[in-house]
């Protein structure tokens, strides 16, 4: 399916559903009926295990999310309604979803499929900064970002300034942003020649006007591209972003469902986040007519998601989609460190690796607790990549994936509280020529050594 | 004991016990400032608890809740005997634009777990919002989030408008969220900058000493 599901009888539900004040929502609905629901299904997080092999408590996550959605609903905060899914409707929206979309334009356009537990078939690797950058440099690392060759999808980061005016979100300045943010990753695509390649487009938009704005086959975002559209977390949403979905569908592009349960919030703990990111992918395909999730959980003090107890709802909540659905969905790496550490690499290696083996496909990089401007660049999501692709590749089992997962974790995850925060983009990349410094290229080179002594068999 | 009592429902976060002990407490004649600041502490090692993540926020706002419960039933005393028990009124929100909420409710929790007297209203609060509430409510602070460096501007705007209506001396504007720096602060002006909501009650505390 990649119409929407029912649209209008699920818009109108912002209107007709039950009441409820918003104070009420989390404290009183959602935190006491996932408590119920993660007793009712027994799961339980084990920390000396990140990836589980357990098919049974796979299936019992699956089950859950799906209870947790139907019980809970999306909260829209603008009209102070639930609107709620029901089972009958799961059941049709999962049937009439495809497995597969054609992402992308023209001779770089490419096949995203449904991935299964240890699937052979690599992910699809979506390559993203996730962060603000400077305006001088946002061309640089679109190009940089672009260049990268296991690239099929790019979302670009995120502008703070335009013609030198800030960007205030919600007026014209934004709007201004989101033109020069989409001309620049047009310009770019082209130069490395690939002018149709997928992007999620446009982050510099943090209004729904600003996201309507560029929508324009000609010179900005196509049909052929994605939005991502946030659910608030958790299990919330608002006019400003319904008004995404509806523009979405009508408009004729892609979406994606933008979600980050927070590990310590109002989830709870790692059970909490693996019964919620199978919930909020149903939300994705119900309510926001997605065809991919993209996911984000990450911890409420450190802001990241390579330590256990966020790899392992990654790795169960992928293997309960992976079982028993046909989605798409990324996981979207956070890293503690930032770039042109060791640290970061290794942060990226592992939750790539965790994420691949148990069907996830790929949304790298959030370095540096994705909280710096031009904290981001894409080598240490290369090497996210190419351990996605070697470990596919080479039909690696979660027990293997999970013997290296923590041998790396023993490298860092000490030191997840007070990682160090690296380098900026223009410290260890040539903004000319859009290409690391030797000494960046070095350390990447060396990790991937370790990593290939470990055992994973990259082809080249 | 009765104390010790209290002490447990605040932490297990039993709000209906708490709400009668403290009944209880009352009629036994306790004096309430005093149990307010022992539950005031009880609430500071829920905190922290809360900081290195041993329990989360569902079990803190529980917690927050059944103190605040307890000082309701003091509260009337309280006004009577010494006007008031509040350590001040504060009018908190996320600016216009901005949708993220974590932070700001993590900060209001901790604000009312010190004794604070919080207004929250919301995210996507308009500059003049602020003010208005800040005026009805009689507030001694004006707080505000953001989470994006495209709705920082809006921290000033709020700044900006006082000074344009003359009012700027009635409020202390203390702002906070990832992408706001001391620096901001300086820059536009504000009276205080909090890179944590465990931080801010008694740095708010201190500039309203001053
Ligand atoms: C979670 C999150 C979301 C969630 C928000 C859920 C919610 N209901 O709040 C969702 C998925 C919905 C979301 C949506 C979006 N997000 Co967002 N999000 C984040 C993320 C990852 C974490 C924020 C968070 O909650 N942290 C946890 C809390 C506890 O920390 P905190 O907020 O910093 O608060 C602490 C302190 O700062 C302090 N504090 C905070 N406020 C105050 C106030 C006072 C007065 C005081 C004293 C202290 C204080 O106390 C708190 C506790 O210690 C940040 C990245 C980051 N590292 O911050 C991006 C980030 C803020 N988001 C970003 C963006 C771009 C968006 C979207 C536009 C994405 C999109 N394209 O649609 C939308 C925005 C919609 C909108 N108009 O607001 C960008 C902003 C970029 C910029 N221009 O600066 C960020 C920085 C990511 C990035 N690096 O690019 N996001």
């Amino acid at each position: 399916m990649s119409n929407p599901y029912r649209l209008w009888e699920i818009q109108q539900r912002s209107n007709t559903g039950p009441y409820c004040d918003e104070d009420d929502f989390l404290p009183k609905i959602f935190t006491p009926k996932l408590k119920g629901i993660i007793k009712k299904y027994e799961i339980k997080y084990d920390p000396e295990r990140l990836i589980p092999v357990d098919d049974d408590l796979a299936d019992r996550v699956w089950q859950a999310g799906w209870e947790l959605f139907r019980e809970v609903g999306l909260y829209n905060t603008d009209t102070h309604r639930i609107i709620k899914v029901s089972d009958e409707e799961i059941k049709e929206a999962l049937y009439m979803a495809s497995d597969r979309y054609w992402v992308g334009a023209g001779k770089d356009a490419v096949l995203w499929k449904h991935r299964r537990v240890e699937d052979t078939e690599p992910p699809f690797c979506l390559f993203s900064p996730d962060c603000t950058c400077s305006e001088e440099l946002h061309y640089s690392m679109c190009l940089a970002f672009l260049k990268e060759p296991l690239l099929d999808g790019f979302c670009a980061p995120i502008l703070e300034n335009s013609i030198g005016l800030k960007i205030r979100s919600a007026s014209p300045f934004e709007i201004n942003g989101c033109t020069q943010h989409i001309y620049n990753l047009r310009l770019a695509a082209r130069q490395v020649g690939r002018p149709g390649v997928f992007l999620v487009a446009v982050g510099t938009a943090e209004h729904d006007s600003g996201q309507i704005a560029v929508s324009n086959n000609e010179w900005g975002v196509r049909t052929t591209d994605a939005r991502i559209i946030g659910t608030l977390t958790e299990f919330k949403t608002a006019d400003t972003m319904l008004n995404r979905v509806v523009h979405c569908c009508q408009y004729g592009c892609y979406s994606g469902n933008l979600t980050g349960p927070i590990y310590g919030g109002w989830c709870g703990g790692s059970e909490g986040i693996a019964v919620a990111l199978v919930a909020y992918s149903l939300n994705g395909l119900c309510i926001y007519g997605s065809i991919f999730n993209q996911h984000f959980p990450f911890h409420l003090n450190w802001g990241s998601n390579t330590t256990r107890e966020l790899l392992w709802p990654i790795a169960s909540a992928g293997q309960a989609m992976a079982r028993n659905s046909k989605l798409l969905y990324t996981s979207n790496g956070f890293s503690n460190a930032g770039p042109m550490t060791e640290m970061v690499f290794y942060e990226t290696a592992c939750h790539a690796l965790v994420s691949t083996v148990t069907g996830w496909h790929l949304w790298e990089m959030a370095s540096a607790r994705n909280k710096y401007r031009n904290r981001a660049t894409p080598l240490e999501a290369r090497i996210g990549m190419e351990v996605g692709h070697a470990a596919a590749r080479q039909g690696m089992t979660r027990d293997k994936a999970n013997e290296i997962a923590l041998k790396l974790l023993v490298r860092y995850e000490d030191r997840a509280a007070d990682a160090p925060m690296g380098k900026e983009y223009q410290e260890c990349y040539d903004v000319a020529t859009a290409l690391p410094t030797q000494e960046h290229f070095d350390m990447y080179r060396r990790v991937k050594d370790e990593l290939s002594d470990m055992g994973i068999e990259f082809p080249y | 004991m009765l104390l010790k009592e209290l002490s447990d429902a605040v932490e297990s976060g039993d709000r209906d016990r708490s709400e009668i002990l403290a009944g209880k407490l009352m009629d036994e004649g306790a004096d309430p400032l005093q149990t307010i600041s022992s539950l005031t502490e009880v609430m500071g090692g829920i905190g922290e608890r809360f900081s290195r993540l041993e329990i989360f926020l569902p079990e803190m706002m529980q917690s927050g809740e059944a103190m605040a419960a307890a000082v309701a039933v003091f509260t009337p005393k309280l006004k009577k005997e010494e006007g008031g028990s509040s350590k001040g009124k504060v009018v908190l929100g996320t600016v216009k634009g901005d949708l993220h909420e974590i932070g700001k409710n993590i900060v209001k929790l901790m604000l009312e777990a010190n004794v604070f007297q919080v207004k929250d209203l919301g995210v996507d609060v308009d500059p003049l919002n602020f003010i208005k509430e800040a005026v009805a409510m009689d507030a001694d602070v004006i707080a505000a989030s953001s989470l994006m460096t495209t709705t920082m501007p809006h921290q000033k705007e709020i700044i900006e408008i006082l000074k344009d209506k003359g009012m700027r001396d009635k409020y202390k504007v203390v702002i906070g969220g990832a992408p706001t720096t001391q620096e901001w602060a300086d820059e536009i002006g504000a009276d205080l900058y909090c890179p944590d909501a465990g931080s801010a009650s008694q740095k708010i505390t201190e500039i309203l000493k001053k």
